[in-house]
């Protein structure tokens, strides 16, 4: 029994790392944009099928192929904030409406240019830690959790330590109260966008030798990182690290335990809970609630 | 194709298989009857099944086996209706898996595009396309019998008897590896899953095999399988079995069951694209690996008993036109429903969907692609609208599929049906309990 807890620990951790990486990125979005993306999760495809490209089919390394993914899909969110966000910024609900239409176009684009079928990433290495008999740690998927807490590290040392992040968390508060400082509300924005894609890009990219990589893999992704948004508090990135790391542990217990269904009726128990005690979230404000 | 060819690269692999393909269209012209038809005589075949979407593995690549068939049927002379020839046209719908775009695309072949016959996966998808069917009579076909009842009187299950030949590969486990005694299974909760889960549990106990744990089911949405595979081999099972698990999952499953260390049996219904899962782990933790599907390369299917037209060389023009790594379970299975089909309008004269399936059913047995087989089913669905015979049972050797042999679905049933009724019923699964 202690090998099944400290197995399932360790694939717990690895299921909070890159959701956090997701849900961080959508948070960043909402907090300064005030925008709901809904094609994060295609985002997160991107950043698969770039690995997809660079990787296993030009034959690059598997660290350059993840930082064209994670540069690629940043430019892609720039792309999204020009085009979309930015002419559509006092409205809220046409924002949403014009990620929707957005991830529809970007399934089909990859579609078209890759086809349908689940695409075989190679396996960037095959070697295990081997713990004990039972409670074996895959080496890519420690690399997986080290990268998500050193990209999480970096962002929030770039929130709390530089004048690009001050001007972040000052438009998140306030976005009024920023410009009359003198923060360019276009600049934060395109910053937040950048960084957010970039984050689930790099998501994508990182996991894509372990899942399937497909047009539509972006949906189960984007659900559970609504579910931690709102359970952490829309806008809040500690709130979003967090519940990432506690619903991956939840969901990750319960379908060792019990099984996956009813791990994801655990989770939408969770949040409907959350949403009836403390609507805005557990570290969620009132403001953009 | 030649285009393709020198745009991705000429490899010795790659002319020798053209080569190949080149010579199987050449056979197939020369050994189907020529006749010559009119360009105005085109009987249109509906494809309704998932295109895209995480289901497209069982609908896509049996499109492109389409493809091929009718190239060859066409090349041949077409199909003779009548007296006069007609060439065969696919029209496809994706229906994306969903049973509300099924009966769009259902409605669509049959008033805009005025197609005879539909072909579909079935599953989730045919509660939408059935009152299409009920209201205008059209013959629709499903690799899903599990979608039949007595009320579904135009849809046929003429090619795969999904789930019930999963017994075959069970059976043969057992007497072949006595020493397996103790099994676990993982299947995603949906329409396919679910009967599968009942048809394993049946087998496995005629086998004698003792269930560690009750079947572990997912959500289909499920990406990580850490924690599916953590479970199914806590307790050390002798076999690992994934359902009809679709390769989205089979592929995540089988890598977990490597890095996690597993070393047992593993059964599954399908491998799709099982070269991947091997490139994903190693021919070691593969060899031995039991699905049910074969290559379409095995000389096997060269057995005077097989009535799929040259198997091996339509695997090689598929090979040649989409690559070999692209073969999956329905890459050959809609192609030979359609020679079914092909027989049933030639001997009735029409292309008409009554007439068409009073051909295909006279006499109460057909010519199933793996042998002679009975129409079949009353027991079970309700209805004898199932064409079952043989299935092979193939295992992963040196990193290649194989077919050990071919096992009769019926004889199983005759010893074991009560046992499959029983599991059936236990999840809802007989003809009278799905709503």
């Amino acid at each position: 029994m202690v090998e099944l807890l400290a197995q399932t620990g360790l694939n717990a951790l690895y299921a909070a790392s890159y959701t956090a990486l997701v849900a961080v990125g959508l948070v960043l979005i909402f907090g300064v944009m005030g925008v709901i993306n809904f094609a994060h999760g295609e985002l997160f495809m991107l950043g698969a099928y770039a690995i997809v490209a660079v990787y296993a089919d030009w034959n690059l390394p598997y660290l350059v192929a993840v930082a064209v993914g994670m540069t690629f899909v940043g430019i892609v969110g720039l792309g999204m904030e020009r085009a979309f966000f930015r002419p559509l910024r006092d409205n809220p609900l046409g924002g949403l409406v014009a990620s929707i239409g957005f991830l529809m176009i970007l399934q089909a684009l990859v579609s078209m240019g890759f086809g349908v079928r689940m695409e075989h990433v190679p396996p960037v290495t095959q070697d295990v830690i081997v713990i004990s008999e039972k409670v074996r740690l895959p080496v890519f998927r420690l690399a997986v959790i080290l990268a998500a807490v050193v990209l999480l590290a970096s962002l929030w040392a770039f929130l709390k330590r530089t004048r690009f992040g001050w001007a972040l968390r000052a438009s998140a508060q306030d976005p009024e109260a920023a410009a009359l400082q003198g923060i360019s509300i276009n600049q934060t924005a395109r910053i937040a966008m950048f960084i957010g894609a970039a984050l689930a890009g790099v998501a994508g990219a990182l996991t894509a030798p372990l899942i399937s990589v497909n047009p539509h893999m972006g949906h189960s992704v984007i659900v559970t990182a609504f579910i931690v948004i709102i359970v952490g508090g829309i806008g809040s990135l500690e709130g979003a690290v967090i519940v990432a790391v506690a619903y991956a542990f939840v969901h990750t217990f319960v379908t060792t335990f019990f099984d996956g269904v009813i791990a994801d009726i655990v989770g939408l128990l969770l949040l409907l809970v959350v949403l009836i005690v403390k609507p805005t979230g557990l570290f969620g404000s009132t403001d953009r609630a | 194709m030649f285009a393709k060819m020198f745009k991705d690269g000429l490899t010795r692999r790659r002319l020798l298989g053209s080569g190949v393909a080149m010579a199987g269209s050449a056979a197939a012209a020369a050994v189907l009857p020529r006749t010559a038809f009119a360009a105005d005589k085109v009987v249109k075949i509906g494809f309704l099944a998932p295109l895209t979407g995480p289901v497209a593995a069982w609908g896509k690549p049996g499109l492109d086996g389409c493809l091929i068939w009718g190239d060859w049927i066409n090349a041949a002379g077409g199909i003779n209706i009548g007296g006069e020839a007609h060439a065969v046209e696919f029209v496809a719908y994706d229906n994306e898996y969903d049973p509300t775009k099924a009966r769009t695309g259902a409605t669509k072949l049959i008033r805009e595009d005025g197609v005879k016959f539909i072909m579909m996966l079935g599953g989730d998808t045919w509660p939408g396309a059935q009152p299409v069917a009920d209201r205008t009579g059209m013959l629709f076909s499903t690799l899903l019998p599990s979608d039949l009842s007595p009320d579904t009187t135009t849809l046929i299950a003429p090619c795969e008897v999904h789930p019930i030949y999963n017994v075959t590969g069970v059976e043969w486990l057992a007497d072949n590896m006595p020493e397996l005694k103790t099994a676990v299974m993982c299947a995603q909760d949906d329409a396919l899953g679910l009967p599968s889960v009942a048809t394993y549990l049946a087998a496995f106990e005629a086998a004698g095999i003792e269930m560690q744990d009750d079947p572990l089911l997912f959500d289909p949405a499920t990406t990580d399988f850490a924690p599916v595979v953590t479970r199914l081999i806590s307790g050390n099972p002798d076999i690992v079995c994934l359902d009809t698990c679709y390769a989205d999952y089979v592929h995540p499953i089988c890598e977990q069951l490597f890095q996690q260390g597993y070393g047992g049996q593993v059964i599954s219904c399908t491998a799709d694209f099982y070269q991947q899962i091997v490139a994903k782990t190693s021919e070691e933790f593969m060899e031995g690996f039991v699905f049910q599907f074969p290559d379409f390369d095995d000389p096997a299917l060269n057995d005077e008993n097989i009535n799929f037209r040259m198997p091996n060389e339509f695997y090689a023009e598929y090979a040649s036109r989409y690559g070999a790594d692209q073969w999956g379970a329905v890459s050959w299975e809609y192609a030979s429903i359609m020679d079914l089909w092909k027989a049933g309008a030639e001997r009735a004269g029409s292309a008409e969907p009554d007439a068409v399936l009073a051909a295909m059913k006279e006499g109460g047995t057909g010519l199933h692609a793996f042998g002679e087989a009975d129409w079949w089913g009353k027991d079970l669905f309700g209805i004898d609208n199932a064409l079952v015979g043989n299935w092979p049972i193939v295992v992963i050797e040196g990193g290649k599929a194989t077919i050990k042999e071919f096992r009769s679905i019926p004889e199983w049933y005759a010893k074991h049906g009560e046992l499959l009724k029983k599991h059936m019923a236990a999840y809802g699964q007989m003809w009278d309990q799905r709503s």
